[in-house]
């Protein structure tokens, strides 16, 4: 079955757009069962592509109302208030090294890393979520035991997986 | 019992636990000066109270008591001598006898037995006390303070005196008992509501925008209905909002009230204990409370009522020496005792310090030798604080035979372990001849304290009241300006200034203009001067730790909510007055960089490159702040961004080239846009270079300041 849009008349910008979503949904392999894959959360950092497991991600909001922390560590943007709890805001391009980015992050992703507290991550936009084979992950993570393995989706794209733990951990071990 | 009588009683019991106190105040000052004047007509009208709502509700036994009391204290009424101190003894007994029988006739429980209270009283009748006031006055005191002191000492940890039980009791009949998780959940549902209130100003706002944007359509027809309803909408968003803010607030203080007590509830009690204690061991002692306005978790307070008790006993007992004694080692006769409460953050600190004969090595070395605690050998290789750390060893004292109050091997142990099941520890710190200070830390997870907040920058930070000691504006005439400091004259002292901004990190120290707020704290025994560059006021928080990844910063207590819902962050007092180390906050570097740029995320990542690089960077939201700090600091170099409200980058760059002090200072622009225009344009106003911010990865930034840095100076 093909979807197309429900009335004509559209402006054609919106019928090539609602015709390229129809596309992707169709793009997804018939065999492949939801179990088998692994949802994230994709955005971009800079000219690159990076993704978290959408289990992780409590919330995307504004990146508004953040006090920022004099004397603290560069990465660290400021602190903020989400659900009664007070929360840090990092900057991931300086988590990872120091990355160049296109746009000023306007979006936090609140995650959960693992450690049962949350923290925030700057983001240029809100993620989309994205299917990956759980083989493919397991795969990449094989190659790569640090905080980025990086996926080769279709198309032959490059996406990093972040291991937040991994990433935070890093981070705890380079202060100490 | 009669369901209206049940009801006047309860409210009768909480307003004579108030009369109670204010009598028992009276008396203990009474014993110090004349029984005459407004002190004593508060004490005779206490009894006179107590008697008469007593027998107003039927309670002929304790009217008839009250009526004893009055007529033990009512004929010295004019005396130009203090209550003799049997007499005193005699109605603090007595007054806690009555307390505690009300209590239990509130609460059904056995009552206490009047008859041992009414004998007490009769012997100290008027002319029997001043009989026995001239004949060896002090033998009966301290008998007849030593059995009032036993009878507190015995129930202080569990069963309190009644005067320590100004928390409500919730075992009685219209109180509910709730799990203390339940308090915290509902705790946070409260910040989530809090939230809730917030996010309905940002529809507000949003709708604002909308309705400008209406505005600058002008009034239409089609646009008419639309705008009607939109302002309806606001409105009515801009109601629900306040009451939601009114909620919010009322929950919040609701839920304080219920789930936190001021700490001087458990320490204006222990002032009762000194005197007591003096009395029965003939010392004198004057007890100073700090910091007793800190409102703390109830269960903390509790577990922590019987831990000061014994400190504060010990400190009379084992510290102060006898008021000869001290006259003839150059000390007041009077002995200072001071509690000092603090909560920095999550973490409680209450300070139990005296100023006696501190702890006495070789005594404690014995004492652990004849007690068997510490083998020889291992004594011998002891430090001095090893050997401190002893007496909280189970079975450990100095004295050779038990009195009342110590010698039996049971102390400090006890405190150690009661404030140990609270998660927290206990430090003893002394100096022979000087006195003792325990140091009790314990993690707080409820309370507020007072805070004053204030601004640097576009920064607002707060400061705890407790460290607070005065505030003024800054003068010339009275700062001393040297070439590495600044120092204020301070009633005839000369103590340091310190510029809040620098030592935050966010702008090159300045000297105080004239006018500008000096706050003068006062932390460790240290006083310094803060300059700040507004004062916004005091304010009652509840001060939360900060989270894992910026909780090791040592400038800071922990972070408080404002009333709109910002985050503030609370510095820590002994962290503004220690000048010595400072290196810490990387204020060391050599070449500084001014990062402008309205993105927080922006900032941090440019932060980070020229930290890397040696960078010691400052950071300026918008133009306007930029331009200040380049008035009063100097730096290597500027890295600007340049789509920014307000004034843009190249306007920026632009009135900074104007300037003589800046107008050859490198500038680097950066932008989220890649275009020759661009590029263009920022050199036509003065820049030394550009850089995209997608190419702004580490080294690229450094080797771009680098470069921008070495083309002035080969220009210059």
């Amino acid at each position: 079955m093909r979807l197309e849009p429900r009335e004509s008349g559209f402006a054609a910008e919106l019928n090539e757009l609602l015709t390229r979503r129809a596309e992707r949904v169709r793009e997804r392999p018939a065999d492949v069962e939801d179990d088998n894959l692994l949802w994230v959360a994709e955005f971009p950092v800079g000219e690159e592509t990076y993704a978290i497991p959408l289990d992780a991600l409590r919330a995307a909001v504004p990146l508004k109302m953040v006090t920022p922390v004099p004397l603290s560590p560069p990465h660290v943007i400021g602190i903020l208030r989400f659900q009664g709890q007070i929360v840090t805001a990092l900057s991931l391009a300086s988590l990872l090294g120091g990355r160049g980015w296109r746009e000023d992050p306007a979006v936090l992703l609140v995650v959960d890393p693992g450690f049962g507290r949350l923290v925030a991550l700057d983001c240029e936009r809100i993620p989309k979520p994205t299917g990956v084979p759980h083989a493919q992950v397991e795969e990449a993570r094989a190659r790569n035991t640090g905080a980025v393995c990086e996926i080769t989706m279709p198309g032959m794209r490059q996406v990093s997986l972040l291991d937040l733990r991994r990433l935070m951990d890093r981070r705890q071990q380079e202060k100490r | 019992m009669d369901p209206l009588l049940e009801q006047l009683l309860a409210g009768f019991v909480d307003e004579s636990q108030e009369i109670y106190e204010r009598v028992q105040r009276g008396v203990m000052e009474l014993e110090k000066s004349p029984a005459q004047g407004p002190k004593f007509d508060e004490v005779a009208r206490g009894l006179h109270t107590l008697k008469g709502s007593a027998a107003t509700l039927g309670l002929d036994e304790l009217a008839d008591f009250a009526h004893r009391m009055e007529d033990v204290v009512l004929p010295l009424r004019g005396s130009a001598q203090p209550f003799p101190a049997p007499l005193a003894d005699a109605v603090l007994k007595c007054l806690d006898t009555w307390m505690a029988r009300l209590k239990a006739t509130a609460q059904k429980a056995p009552l206490p037995d009047l008859s041992a209270s009414y004998t007490v009283l009769a012997q100290v009748k008027p002319g029997a006390v001043t009989n026995g006031a001239r004949n060896g006055e002090q033998k009966e005191s301290k008998a007849s303070a030593a059995e009032t002191l036993a009878a507190n000492v015995v129930r202080a940890p569990t069963e309190a005196a009644p005067e320590a039980k100004a928390a409500p009791d919730d075992a009685g009949g219209d109180s509910w008992r709730v799990s203390t998780r339940q308090v915290i959940a509902l705790l946070h549902e409260v910040e989530r509501l809090r939230e809730v209130r917030l996010r309905l100003d940002e529809r507000r706002r949003d709708l604002d925008k909308a309705l400008q944007q209406l505005d600058r359509l002008g009034i239409q027809a089609e646009t008419a209905e639309a705008r009607a309803i939109l302002l309806g909408l606001r409105r009515a968003l801009t109601s629900d909002g306040e009451e939601a803010a009114d909620v919010v607030v009322s929950m919040e203080d609701g839920l304080k009230a219920i789930s936190t007590m001021p700490v001087r509830t458990i320490l204006e009690p222990l002032r009762r204990a000194v005197r007591d204690i003096c009395k029965a061991t003939g010392k004198l002692a004057k007890l100073s409370v700090v910091g007793a306005e800190v409102s703390l978790d109830r269960r903390v307070l509790e577990q922590l009522r019987g831990p000061l008790v014994h400190l504060v006993r010990n400190a009379v007992d084992h510290g102060l020496e006898l008021p000869e004694v001290r006259e003839a080692r150059g000390k007041h006769r009077e002995g200072a005792l001071t509690i000092r409460v603090e909560q920095q953050g999550n973490m409680l600190f209450i300070e139990v310090q005296d100023d006696g004969a501190g702890l006495d090595l070789e005594a404690i070395r014995e004492a652990a030798l004849r007690r068997a605690l510490v083998a020889a050998e291992e004594l011998g290789n002891m430090t001095a604080q090893q050997l401190q750390q002893l007496i909280f060893r189970p079975g450990f004292s100095t004295k050779a035979e038990a009195t009342e109050f110590s010698g039996r091997g049971v102390g400090l142990d006890v405190v150690r372990n009661q404030i140990q099941a609270l998660q927290g520890h206990v430090e003893v710190q002394s100096l022979p001849g000087q006195g003792a200070r325990f140091v009790l830390t314990l993690p707080a997870e409820l309370g507020s304290s007072p805070v004053l907040v204030v601004r640097c920058g576009e920064h607002q930070l707060g400061v705890p009241m407790v460290a607070v000691e005065s505030s003024r504006a800054s003068r010339s005439t009275e700062l001393r300006v040297g070439r590495s400091r600044v120092q204020l004259e301070h009633r005839e002292q000369l103590i340091a200034v310190q510029d809040l901004g620098a030592l935050v990190g966010l702008r090159q120290p300045e000297v105080p203009a004239d006018g500008q707020p000096l706050l003068i704290l006062q932390s460790q025994g240290r006083r310094l001067a803060l300059s700040v560059d507004e004062v916004l006021g005091d304010k009652e928080l509840v001060i939360r730790p900060l989270p894992v990844e910026v909780r090791d910063l040592a400038a800071y207590q922990g972070a408080a909510t404002l009333a709109r819902g910002e985050l503030v962050l609370i510095l820590r007092p002994d962290w503004i007055v220690n000048l010595d180390r400072r290196v810490e906050s990387g204020l060391t570097g050599t070449r500084r960089a001014l990062v402008v740029d309205d993105s927080l995320t922006a900032r941090a990542l440019h932060r980070t490159a020229l930290e890397s690089g040696g960078y010691l960077v400052h950071t300026a939201s918008n133009a306007r702040q930029a331009l200040e700090q380049l008035r009063h600091s100097a730096y290597d170099v500027m890295v600007c961004d340049i789509g920014m409200e307000e004034m843009d980058g190249y306007e920026l760059t632009a009135a900074v080239r104007q300037r003589p002090e800046t107008d050859s200072m490198p500038i680097l622009l950066v932008s989220a846009r890649d275009s020759d225009t661009d590029r263009q344009r920022g050199t036509a106003v003065g820049a030394d270079g550009f850089l995209t911010k997608k190419d702004c990865v580490s080294g690229r930034l450094l080797s771009e300041v680098s470069a921008v840095i070495a083309r002035r100076k080969g220009a210059a």
